[in-house]
């Protein structure tokens, strides 16, 4: 059988599709990760649901697609406020980084994220729901047929990556939230509202798996389930691209989504799940500052 | 709460006394103690409550496990479940496909369990900070998803008709039987759990919890002991997994592995508090029993633990164990210093 690159190509670009969701999500975990020195395991769940508000909104609300995407990643955003303010602020205020605070932190998140999963749960049911969303024919590449659903996500990811680069480093707010990252106490000193701003990092990144949640529901089916998972290959793409690098996350989510697809073309399709897994052990191994390089160091 | 603990306190100054004579002394009275458990238990006519024992001091041995990375080392690892599920399956595997007695197939699955962890410590302690809980979130799920589409792994039915071990013409194939195995692994299990946390190595292990830096410049390989705790928590989850494997019925399935699984024995160690053998070991038999007492209200289940267990970080990081320590511990050492002091006046 002659090599089709045809499918190879369309294997690749479907990798790169559902690999910038995977960036998205891991875009929220290096803002967390990079802006509060927290890895935040219970993002899958706020991934997860943010594709139920959005289900919500559209579906049973009759709200316009792009509209329920909006109020889905407000909502969500909300939420991850919540949930920072009541529970993390706590154990962040304690120290955060890797010290015995920071662990606690960890097992936090572990915990947080199975409860999110039950109140899901308890919400909405265990089946999967489909989202159907009718946006028309797909596109066509020659042989390859890509449904609109797919060329949709990849045009929102670009314009919200856009906005989020534009609010970081052209806005007022944007300088804040930046210095709060480098250093809490001197931005404090400089007049900034710190807790507002480890607010609104979260809120921000929480709103990003949002997104990211309502873009993949007409993709696939949306489920409680689907968080886990999503923060596996979240945490893989981070990784990849380097723990804490904004742009690293973007590239290692296009990664990951590419090398899962392959790897499901050409070696198993059922061990699809676990690619990214290796992937991460492979980069861990080999380079394990990601990509682009974050120097990875002990805070003293 | 005073009045609470009084009887322990007795127990407790009672084995003190025995360490007296030689450390293993109050192990083997312990252990002694603890034989005819079995025989109490079946006075209630029901072989339910000596099964359940044995789950709770199988999942005392991953506790005590995962206690020597976590508590004493200070790294996190969340995907021990996967661990367990490696021991399980590499000791099943051998003993239905190439017929090794249990007594070959269980070290062999510590053996490939260690392995295992080597392969995913040794590119995580390298580095700083999260990683290695990065990467044993992976590898818990994945694993799972391993046996779940893979056939020769038990795939959707599971692996069945294990065969329990047996010594001659002995064999352990009834839950009080396979009690006294159980129950002698979990105590060596704390046993060297103890002899760890007292030797170079746990004070190495405690050291890198408390500072990093501080230890790498007292001559500690932070790396090496790293991987080491990592290493020394995989054996004792391998040895809980064939232990788990091989307990009649003999049937284990992916469904063992979940999730909540994995968090009922985060649980177990947040709850006995972190870094406290014991506690650890008082964690794993009061959630074991809360989980199986509550296994009906299974769609809740997640959701209480989990929050438990935020509550627990939030509000009483240290767990049991420190309560432990504040009213048996503190109160002996404020009563040696009277003491002391009376003499000196």
């Amino acid at each position: 059988m002659d090599f089709d690159f045809t499918s190879l190509f369309a294997f690749i670009l479907f990798g790169l599709t559902i690999g910038v969701v995977y960036g998205i999500v891991a875009l929220g975990i290096s803002l967390i990760y990079s802006g509060l020195d927290i890895v935040h395991f219970a993002h899958g769940e706020i991934y997860m649901f943010g594709a139920f508000f959005g289900l919500v909104f559209s579906e049973h609300m009759g709200v316009p697609y792009p509209l329920a995407i909006l109020s889905a990643m407000v909502c969500t955003g909300l939420l991850g406020i919540v949930i920072e303010r009541v529970f993390y602020r706590r154990l962040t205020r304690a120290g955060g980084g890797y010290t015995v605070a920071g662990m606690g932190m960890i097992i936090c998140g572990f915990g947080m994220s199975v409860v999110l999963q039950n109140i899901a749960y308890l919400s909405w049911g265990a089946d999967a729901e489909p989202f159907p969303v009718d946006l028309g024919e797909p596109f066509q590449f020659g042989d390859i047929s890509l449904p609109k659903s797919y060329g949709l996500t990849a045009v929102i990811a670009l314009l919200l990556m856009a906005v989020l680069h534009f609010f970081l480093k052209k806005t007022k707010i944007g300088l804040a939230v930046r210095a709060v990252a480098a250093n809490k106490d001197i931005a404090f000193l400089m007049g900034i509202n710190v807790p507002l701003m480890i607010s609104l990092i979260f809120g921000l990144a929480c709103a990003l798996a949002a997104a990211a949640g309502v873009l993949i529901g007409p993709m696939q089916s949306v489920q409680v389930e689907m968080g886990y998972l999503m923060l596996m290959k979240a945490f893989a793409a981070a990784v990849v691209g380097g723990f804490g690098s904004l742009p690293g996350a973007i590239v290692g989510g296009l990664l990951v989504g590419i090398f899962e697809n392959l790897g499901a073309a050409y070696i198993s399709p059922n061990h699809k799940d676990i690619y990214a897994f290796l992937l991460l052990i492979l980069v861990l191994m080999v380079r394990p500052s990601g990509l682009f390089g974050v120097e990875v160091r002990v805070k003293a | 709460m005073n009045l609470l603990l009084a009887p322990f306190r007795g127990l407790v100054d009672f084995f003190q006394a025995l360490a007296r004579i030689h450390r293993i002394v109050p192990w083997l009275v312990a252990y002694v103690f603890l034989l005819p458990l079995p025989e109490i238990l079946s006075a209630t006519g029901n072989d339910y409550y000596i099964y359940l024992t044995n789950r709770i001091l199988i999942f005392i041995l991953l506790s005590v496990g995962l206690n020597i990375v976590k508590g004493f080392c200070g790294q996190v690892t969340v995907g021990h479940i996967g661990l367990y599920a490696i021991g399980a399956v590499t000791s099943s595997l051998l003993a239905i496909n190439y017929g090794w007695p249990f007594w070959a197939a269980m070290p062999a699955a510590v053996v490939v369990t260690g392995l295992a962890g080597i392969i995913i410590g040794l590119p995580s302690v390298r580095l700083e900070g999260a990683y290695l809980a990065l990467a044993t979130l992976g590898l818990g799920e994945s694993v799972r998803i391993m046996i779940a589409v893979t056939p020769a792994l038990g795939s959707s039915t599971g692996i069945m008709l294990i065969p329990p071990p047996q010594v001659g013409s002995f064999v352990f194939d009834d839950f009080q039987k396979y009690y006294y195995l159980v129950m002698t692994a979990a105590m060596i299990g704390i046993y060297l759990s103890f002899s760890i946390l007292r030797s170079a190595t746990g004070r190495a292990f405690m050291a890198i919890r408390e500072d990093v830096i501080a230890a790498s410049v007292h001559g500690i390989n932070v790396p090496a002991n790293k991987l080491l705790a990592f290493v020394i928590s995989a054996l004792y989850a391998g040895a809980a997994g064939a232990l788990f494997a091989h307990m009649p019925p003999g049937f284990i399935h992916h469904n063992n592995f979940t999730i909540i699984e994995m968090v009922t024995l985060l649980l177990m160690v947040v709850m006995g508090g972190i870094g406290h053998i014991w506690g650890g070991v008082i964690g794993a038999i009061i959630v074991y029993i809360i989980y199986d007492n509550t296994l009906e209200f299974y769609h809740i289940q997640p959701l209480t633990f989990g929050l438990i267990m935020v509550l627990l970080v939030v509000f009483m990081p240290q767990g049991i164990g420190g309560v432990i320590d504040r009213y048996l511990v503190t109160k002996r050492f404020v009563k040696l210093r009277e003491e002391k002091s009376d003499g000196a006046a």
